[in-house]
């Protein structure tokens, strides 16, 4: 477990633990909005995975320390000797919500649907040779070459590969059917997504351990409520009209001081990222982006962005102190915030300082616009004439997809628990970051199975993304919700869960 | 008769045809992919073509053009991309909410206005007149959110007497949805009492001064009995049309105020299409507010045929 999680779970498990957890009741929780869809295949937005989570399971799923543990599978997989083979033994006795009982042909359906629906499962299904239903228990996955990143593929919770019964993998999904420990009653877009438990729940046996083991069902009830303008989520928190409030802007905590509700802060949760268009146009040449690199000043950027070092971390490292993933390979070449000697590189590099830098943002999320600001004046005392293209984040989704558009665009992530699963490892990725330094240092890393040996690997791709800067991580930043007193077992997450939880009597 | 109704209506369909053809180039040349958006911000290219192409979006525009226009002919608007349900009925469902918090919002505004635009009037350059003045010159330059968070954060926070946000959760009655729309109501309400009031005073003092009320205190009737039987009738005409108007601005200032107090209304619908690019519920929603204007002003057309012949020559 990180340090940082460690910390927050054992401030917020404590009353958990001093109180028996208590069946019964019904809890609302105010969402950022609607998802776009139900279907956990179908998208990689957070909210989708957040509420599907509860409806669908996967094979496998991350422990509390974020290494892979099984879920509906019985345990990890057999690999065999060449890493090829992934011989995966299922639960016995699961059923659906629809009361028809899980087996390989349902497996192999689902992974089958997951490979061409969900954009991890195509990323996975480029060294997929088979995938196979030996017995009615058993699932065998063929690769064409090693590859460790497919259990964190399998056991991720959006473009997730859920297990649907064989008769409902239709495209798009038909039937919210899943083995969750809740299942769908009512869906009023914009207004309620109704859960209520599911009493054939086959639950694991094995202790809790972050999003896998045992998942209790103490809540008869989940309401999912989107309140899209968070000044009304803040207002909805401090009134106490919801159980948890996702995502509170960090400078409102203070206003959860009244009781009703407290504030729950998940330490580290993500990186913003400046990711460089590395195909075309100014960035496209690697001196440039080192400039950019060179000129920035991330502890001004955080500041704005975030306000409080209590929510935010410079950190120039890929993972946060406390991942197995962390090292400072090449890290001496962030936080510099020197703009004269990023000006001196860049005439070196042969820049005339006419073509506009253009940075493409939106104010979707707040922080993301703050931070272009500060960094377009380094940027400016570096030499570039910055030209800041704030638009809406749909357009901006679309916008990211043309490299003829933009130089540098705006986004954040969660600490994701395998490196490969990082969108600017994708060589598709928007920023088209690929060269051979790249490929060489990712295939080795992704070839190996060994954990220890895959943290020492790590260290060479962090290494290469520091040489070639294909992004710019700004920092660490926390994630704040906010929860009421009487709902207990809740641990700080990225994608929170509310099976575990329980009200207080 | 006929000839003429039948010109209206043809006249009809071709501001319909106008309407749809440019909601729709507008939607079409707006950035933004609903495809992106739905499938979240790890996509990867291939599979936003994948859904482009499975949306119908990846045809030429006159073709989706053509398709359209011929879907809502045969009175089929579509399906939402990101609600899975028909663009009607998704709007259906929207309906309640907005046409309540339309309806209260204009009974509290014109609550607020009558009474203290008429005093206004009857009192002068009085401190009453100067303070009416005053506050309804405030409450037209309030942002209606801004004052709904500021009534969410004393009647919703500090007094608990009402819910922020929402419109209830499952299984509850009218009487628990109505509950969360008080808010949101008078939000909306004050806001738009500001105009009435203004106009309820301006068009009392024109009354107030003419010989009929001036008749009808030499003639020793109550003040109360002129003012209100004599003045206000007549001013009342000017007064409705107003009323109208500011029935007309509810709905768009309910868009904003559904937004600030997570109400899935029609204006809620419509911000958050616009926000995921969901063009069939965009056009559906701007098709049918559009018709129902066409649809009035046709009404309106026919009544004065009835009314007044010389209109059908």
């Amino acid at each position: 477990m990180t340090a940082g999680l460690m910390v927050a779970t054992a401030i917020v498990s404590y009353p958990a633990l001093a109180a028996e957890p208590v069946r019964g009741g019904v809890i609302d929780v105010a969402t950022i909005g609607e998802p776009p869809t139900l279907d956990p295949m179908a998208s990689t937005a957070d909210l989708v995975g957040i509420v599907s989570q509860h409806i669908f399971e996967t094979l496998y799923t991350f422990g509390a320390d974020w290494t892979v543990v099984p879920l509906l599978a019985e345990s990890l997989p057999e690999v065999s000797a060449d890493g090829r083979t992934y011989t995966i033994k299922l639960r016995q006795g699961v059923t659906f919500h629809d009361g028809s009982t899980m087996d390989s042909a349902d497996v192999l359906a689902s992974l089958k649907r997951w490979e061409t629906v969900a954009s991890r499962g195509q990323q996975a299904a480029k060294i997929i040779t088979s995938i196979e239903a030996p017995d009615a228990s058993t699932i065998r996955i063929v690769l064409n070459e090693p590859y460790a990143p497919l259990l964190s593929l399998l056991a991720f919770n959006n473009a997730a590969a859920i297990i649907l019964p064989e008769e409902n993998v239709a495209v798009p999904m038909e039937k919210i059917v899943g083995t969750g420990p809740y299942m769908l009653k009512e869906r009023k877009p914009d207004q309620y997504i109704q859960l209520t438990r599911f009493d054939g729940y086959h639950s694991r046996e094995d202790a809790s351990n972050g999003y896998g083991g045992a998942r209790h069902q103490y809540l008869d009830e989940i309401r999912f409520v989107p309140v899209p303008d968070p000044n009304t989520r803040v207002e909805g928190a401090v009134a106490g009209q919801f159980a948890y409030v996702d995502s509170i802007p960090v400078e409102s905590v203070g206003r959860l001081s009244s009781g009703k509700s407290e504030a729950v802060t998940l330490k580290p949760f993500g990186w913003p990222v400046f990711i460089m268009n590395t195909k075309e146009g100014l960035m496209s040449d690697v001196a440039k982006r080192r400039a950019v690199l060179t000129a920035l000043n991330p502890e001004d950027m955080l500041i704005a962005g975030f306000g409080s070092t209590d929510f935010f971390a410079v950190d120039g490292a890929l993972y946060p102190d406390g991942y197995s993933w962390h090292n400072e390979e090449g890290v001496s070449a962030y936080g510099i915030g020197d703009p004269e000697k990023a000006a001196a590189a860049l005439k070196e590099a042969g820049y005339d300082g006419t073509t506009p830098l253009r940075i493409l943002t939106s104010r979707q999320y707040e922080f993301h616009y703050k931070m272009a600001e500060v960094a377009a004046e380094y940027l400016k005392l570096a030499g570039f004439p910055v030209q800041l293209d704030v638009v809406d984040w749909a357009t901006l989704t679309q916008r990211r997809q043309d490299p003829k558009l933009w130089d540098i665009y705006i986004t954040h992530s969660p600490f994701l628990p395998e490196p490969a699963l990082i969108g600017v490892m994708q060589d598709t990725s928007p920023g088209w970051w690929a060269s051979e330094a790249k490929s060489a240092a990712l295939k080795a890393f992704n070839s190996e199975a060994d954990p220890a040996k895959r943290a020492e690997l790590f260290k060479a791709v962090q290494k290469v993304f520091y040489d070639e800067v294909p992004a710019f991580k700004v920092g660490d930043f926390n994630a704040v919700a906010a929860k009421s007193p009487a709902l207990n077992g809740v641990t700080p997450a990225p994608w929170p869960y509310f099976w575990n939880a329980s009200l207080a009597q | 008769m006929i000839t003429t109704i039948a010109n209206r209506i043809f006249g009809m369909l071709v501001v319909m045809l106008i309407v749809v053809t440019i909601v729709f180039v507008i939607v079409r040349v707006t950035p933004g992919d609903p495809a992106a958006v739905m499938l979240g911000p790890d996509a990867n290219a291939a599979d936003i073509a994948a859904l482009r192409t499975q949306l119908g979006l990846d045809r030429p525009m006159l073709v989706q053009y053509g398709q359209y226009i011929f879907d809502v002919a045969r009175g089929d608007f579509g399906q939402s991309i990101f609600l899975g349900q028909p663009v009607l009925s998704a709007l259906a469902d929207r309906a309640e909410p907005t046409f309540f918090l339309t309806l209260f919002s204009l009974a509290i505004a014109v609550a607020i206005a009558l009474p203290i635009g008429i005093l206004s009037a009857y009192r002068r350059g009085s401190l009453f007149d100067q303070a009416a003045t005053t506050l309804a010159m405030l409450a037209a330059s309030i942002p209606s959110f801004w004052l709904g968070l500021l009534m969410i954060q004393f009647f919703a926070v500090k007094l608990g007497w009402f819910p922020t946000s929402g419109y209830g959760g499952p299984g509850t009655n009218l009487a628990e949805r109505l509950h969360h729309l008080v808010l949101p109501a008078f939000a909306l309400g004050i806001v738009s009492s500001a105009l009435i009031i203004r106009f309820t005073r301006a068009s009392m003092l024109d009354v107030l001064g003419d010989d009929y009320v001036r008749t009808a205190r030499s003639k020793g009737m109550s003040e109360r009995r002129v003012v209100l039987r004599h003045a206000l009738k007549n001013a009342l005409i000017p007064i409705l049309t107003i009323i109208g108007l500011t029935a007309a601005l509810l709905i768009s200032g309910a868009v904003v105020t559904e937004t600030v107090f997570s109400l899935p209304g029609v204006g809620n619908l419509v911000v958050n299409a616009v926000l995921r690019r969901d063009y069939p519920v965009i056009q559906g929603a701007l098709l049918v507010v559009a018709g129902l204007y066409v649809l009035i002003n046709f009404g309106i057309d026919m009544l004065y045929i009835l009314v007044d012949p010389r209109v059908r020559y």
